[in-house]
């Protein structure tokens, strides 16, 4: 044993050597981010299931179909408020009943092969057709091939917002043959999922080099591209990973681009990063349940006001952290449809334990369920609900906190059977139209028992935007639907939380958007 | 689990180290080809116990995998909800989808993922070989620091050496491994810059043909060095990392397993007669005390394989600790049974390797 110890010994550290010997050989981190326009690195927090245009709808793949497709229209990379052409110019009728689009000339798919008006229609039929995640967004809507250049969409009731819905990704237009030559079809039989999620067919910036759903994407330059857009970079790679990783990655110059940092994590970063913290158009919201069935007390109401004037909506923003806001309304500040600052919720103390007697609510227990394995926008709703219990109990609402996974939370509240929940919501597209659900009666109001009849102005006014078009006219509307609905509404907008977009100080043309987070293509390196 | 039965061989063999005869070895040869068989017959049948199971547990758990699987848009839409049903089978009676699942099994098809949108046998083979990747060089690593340690300790009881090893392995096995991760990402990667950054190769270098899905190994198979020494790279740190943590369980049994065995009478009795320290600790003690070992390296191979989803996480590993913990969120039941079957594989499997282990390493054990 004498002689044994010491060569055991030198052999177990030979293995620790050669363990941390290993990392010497592979190092890659450099404080200085390089200039290179050869490859981009973009960590980011993956949430997508698919990369097929028609069945994506999650925001990660959203910024991916992004840079590998183009849809009819488009917003700037700067103005995300205006749409404008991409593949084709359109015209409308004075009812906005009629879309007749233009598609320009010369414009490719990655192989080659003239955007045409045959694959319009298909990549649209195929969207509604196939009965996926974000299928509903043409919903009503016919299209028709009038020449090779030339398609008409036509809607049975005035539809303002469809040019806003045509620039979603999911809309995205495909190359037809490729596609029906991989399976592609118009109806639920389409199996052209699995070949578009090792390929592309489209005539963006990009084309698909390989996807792992779980850890990353490498996208090429187009080499047929001859859009607007001047892609810099040749390669662009997307990586799953942590926040916490993502920042070590970005301040140490493994990648260029972080998205998935938290509000509290953007405070101290190093000097070779700079960070754009913007409100993000996610809203994170409180409904209360108006069935007396569910809560005697969260029907009444006097606990809908009692509620909103107890919550401190500053010292919420304190835990939302960095770019956070508190919300105007239902719609996001930023869209067509959002309320001004004035219009938002104040905390009034008095009002709240007033309301809150009327309500009945002392020595009444209210449960506050939520998700706590999910972070929208990088707000932990965990830490929110026990921030609103506290607030909620200086007005004399006692609340007591319900976690529960995603997965099974959700069904409680789809099905309505929640007292109060604290929820988020992403938008599907920038529009106020997208958030008219929360009416009586229909799928959003229902989740809160807020049947069709419980408030004929709210429901009028919804029904009236459905159909206006005159911009002016719209806004309007907007506010006067958003104002009742705060005021006499059983939901408590809370914030929209802070977008996070943390970069190497070389790298430009860094623009948040609500739908794709940022545009591949406009990326580029400074001077 | 059945356990082999320990009997008497014959008079002489309260010594571990003697060798079997030709004909014994022959008759052994048999009996452990039939132990086999019938390992194998058990093995199949708790298979199937094992996706019942998980399949009665995954569909009792309370939620609808069609609201975490859809958007919250498209779950109001009967139509979708009817699609997604159709086409993943949730719409047939749960006995039929037992069924058709089993009978997709002999096959070896275990469904589409719905949280991926692959094949659950495709996604399992990438997530399986990059977890066996740092399971396997961890446990090796431990294995070898963790018996060195525990016989140093056992050898030194009661001194200094053997209080520092067993308060290294006791804080070893303390040390959240998540917390480690993040500690060692944080000095090794952050600020000395000698360990690679997240992920199984640096951003720009191509990932080998796929073999084994091993990086390390496809790399040497197709002949690409600057793929291996960049993979190899990458494994150091989530490798250390499980060794640490392994090493303290290691160490820690042991040293419990050399002292038991130091402390008998035949170790004794070969001291006395004055053996060397070498033959003592080699053919007596190391033998003797490799049984309980084995079982535990094994246990721990296991435990690896299955359970390194917060190491995963930090390193952006994408293994099967993260799948499975994915899996479970969002109720994708297919994929949870794809890796509950290959986790009932493993410790099957590892059980099997080891009882059979028991009889090369002491002849007093007979499988039957």
């Amino acid at each position: 044993m004498k002689h044994l110890l010491p060569k055991a010994m030198l052999f177990a550290a030979c293995t620790a050597l050669l363990l941390s010997g290993c990392g010497q050989s592979g190092t890659s981190g450099t404080q200085a981010a390089p200039a290179s326009t050869d490859q981009i690195v973009i960590d980011t927090t993956f949430d997508m299931k698919t990369i097929d245009p028609g069945r994506e709808f999650e925001p990660t793949a959203q910024m991916l179909v992004k840079a590998m497709y183009d849809n009819l229209l488009t917003y700037g990379d700067e103005d995300t408020s205006t749409v404008v052409p991409n593949l084709a110019t359109y015209t409308a009728n004075e009812e906005l009943t009629e879309f007749t689009f233009t598609l320009q000339e010369g414009r490719v798919f990655s192989d080659g092969s003239p955007v045409t008006a045959d694959d319009v229609v298909f990549s649209l039929t195929r969207l509604t057709g196939m009965k996926g995640n974000p299928s509903y967004l043409f919903d009503g809507v016919t299209v028709e091939k009038i020449d090779d250049m030339t398609v008409k969409l036509t809607t049975a009731a005035p539809h303002p917002a469809l040019p806003v819905v045509l620039t979603a990704p999911p809309l995205a237009i495909l190359n037809s043959k490729v596609v029906q030559a991989n399976g592609g079809t118009v109806d639920e039989n389409d199996a052209a999922e699995e070949w578009l999620n090792a390929n592309s067919a489209g005539s963006g910036p990009y084309i698909l080099e390989s996807f792992d759903v779980r850890s990353q994407a490498v996208l090429v330059k187009n080499p047929n591209y001859n859009g607007p857009q001047t892609p810099t970079f040749e390669k662009v790679i997307f990586r799953n990973v942590e926040p916490a990783t993502q920042k070590m990655n970005v301040e140490r110059g493994d990648s260029q681009v972080a998205l998935g940092l938290l509000g509290d994590m953007v405070s101290d970063l190093a000097d070779t990063v700079k960070v754009d913290s913007v409100p993000s158009a996610t809203t994170v919201f409180l409904i209360i349940n108006t069935d007396p069935a569910i809560s005697e007390v969260t029907a009444k109401p006097e606990f809908w006001k009692a509620v909103k004037s107890a919550i401190d909506y500053d010292g919420l923003l304190e835990v939302a952290g960095s770019g956070a806001i508190q919300s105007t309304g239902a719609v996001p500040a930023q869209f067509v449809g959002g309320l001004p600052e004035s219009s938002r919720l104040k905390r009034d103390l008095e009002a709240a334990k007033t309301a809150a007697a009327a309500a009945g609510a002392s020595g009444k227990t209210i449960t506050l369920s939520y998700a706590n394995d999910i972070d929208p926008t990088g707000v932990s709703l965990q830490t929110l609900a026990e921030r609103l219990q506290v607030q909620l109990a200086e007005a004399g609402i006692t609340v007591e906190l319900a976690p529960a996974p995603f997965a099974t939370e959700v069904d409680a509240y789809r099905d309505g059977k929640e007292q109060i929940g604290l929820w988020y919501w992403i938008p599907d597209y920038s529009e106020g139209n997208d958030y008219l659900p929360y009416s009586p009666g229909q799928w959003m109001g229902l989740r809160v028992n807020w049947q069709a009849g419980a408030n004929p102005a709210i429901e009028a006014l919804a029904a009236e935007l459905l159909t206006t078009s005159d911009p002016a006219q719209r806004q309007a509307k907007f506010e006067e639907w958003g104002n009742l609905l705060l005021a006499e509404g059983p939901y408590v907008p809370l914030l929209q939380p802070g977008s996070n977009v943390v970069y190497s100080t070389s790298i430009t043309g860094v623009y948040y958007s609500p739908t794709w987070i940022i545009n591949a293509a406009a990326l580029g390196v400074a001077s | 689990m059945p356990q082999p039965s320990v009997s008497p061989a014959s008079g002489d063999n309260s010594d571990p180290a003697l060798p079997s005869a030709g004909r014994q070895g022959r008759r052994s040869h048999a009996a452990l080809l039939r132990y086999l068989g019938k390992r194998l017959v058990i093995s199949v049948f708790l298979l199937f116990g094992i996706t019942l199971v998980t399949f009665i547990l995954t569909n009792l758990v309370p939620g609808d995998p069609v609201a975490a699987a859809v958007g919250q848009r498209a779950a109001e839409d009967p139509a979708v909800v009817a699609a997604f049903r159709a086409k993943y089978g949730l719409d047939l009676p749960l006995p039929q989808q037992y069924a058709n699942y089993l009978a997709r099994l002999v096959q070896f098809d275990l469904g589409t993922s719905w949280q991926t949108h692959n094949p659950v046998a495709k996604d399992l083979s990438t997530a399986i070989p990059a977890t066996m990747e740092i399971a396997f060089a961890a446990i090796v690593c431990a294995a070898i620091i963790g018996v060195v340690f525990g016989a140093w300790s056992a050898y030194k009881r009661g001194k200094i050496t053997d209080q520092v090893l067993r308060m290294v392995s006791l804080v070893g096995i303390s040390v959240p491994t998540f917390w480690m991760a993040i500690v060692c990402f944080y000095v090794f990667y952050y600020r000395l810059g000698i360990a690679p950054g997240s992920g199984r190769l640096t951003p720009g270098v191509s990932a080998p043909p796929h073999v084994t899905g091993m990086y390390t190994v496809d790399a040497l198979l197709a002949g690409d060095l600057r793929a291996f020494v960049d993979a190899a790279a990458h494994l150091s740190l989530p490798t250390l990392v499980l060794t640490l943590y392994t090493i303290g369980l290691l160490t820690r049994f042991s040293r419990t397993s050399f002292l038991e065995v130091l402390d008998s009478v035949y170790v004794r009795a070969a001291k006395a007669k004055g053996l060397p320290g070498r033959t003592v600790f080699f053919k007596y003690v190391l033998r003797a005390a490799a049984i309980p070992i084995l079982t535990v390296v094994g246990l721990a191979f296991g435990s690896l394989l299955s359970g390194t989803v917060l190491v995963e996480s930090i390193f952006s590993w994408p293994g099967l600790g993260s799948y499975a913990y994915q899996s479970a969120s969002n109720l994708d039941l297919l994929a949870v049974m794809g890796v509950g079957l290959f986790v009932g594989v493993v410790y099957l499997s590892i059980n099997l390797a080891i009882d059979i282990a028991y009889g090369f390493i002491d002849p007093r054990v007979r499988v039957g």
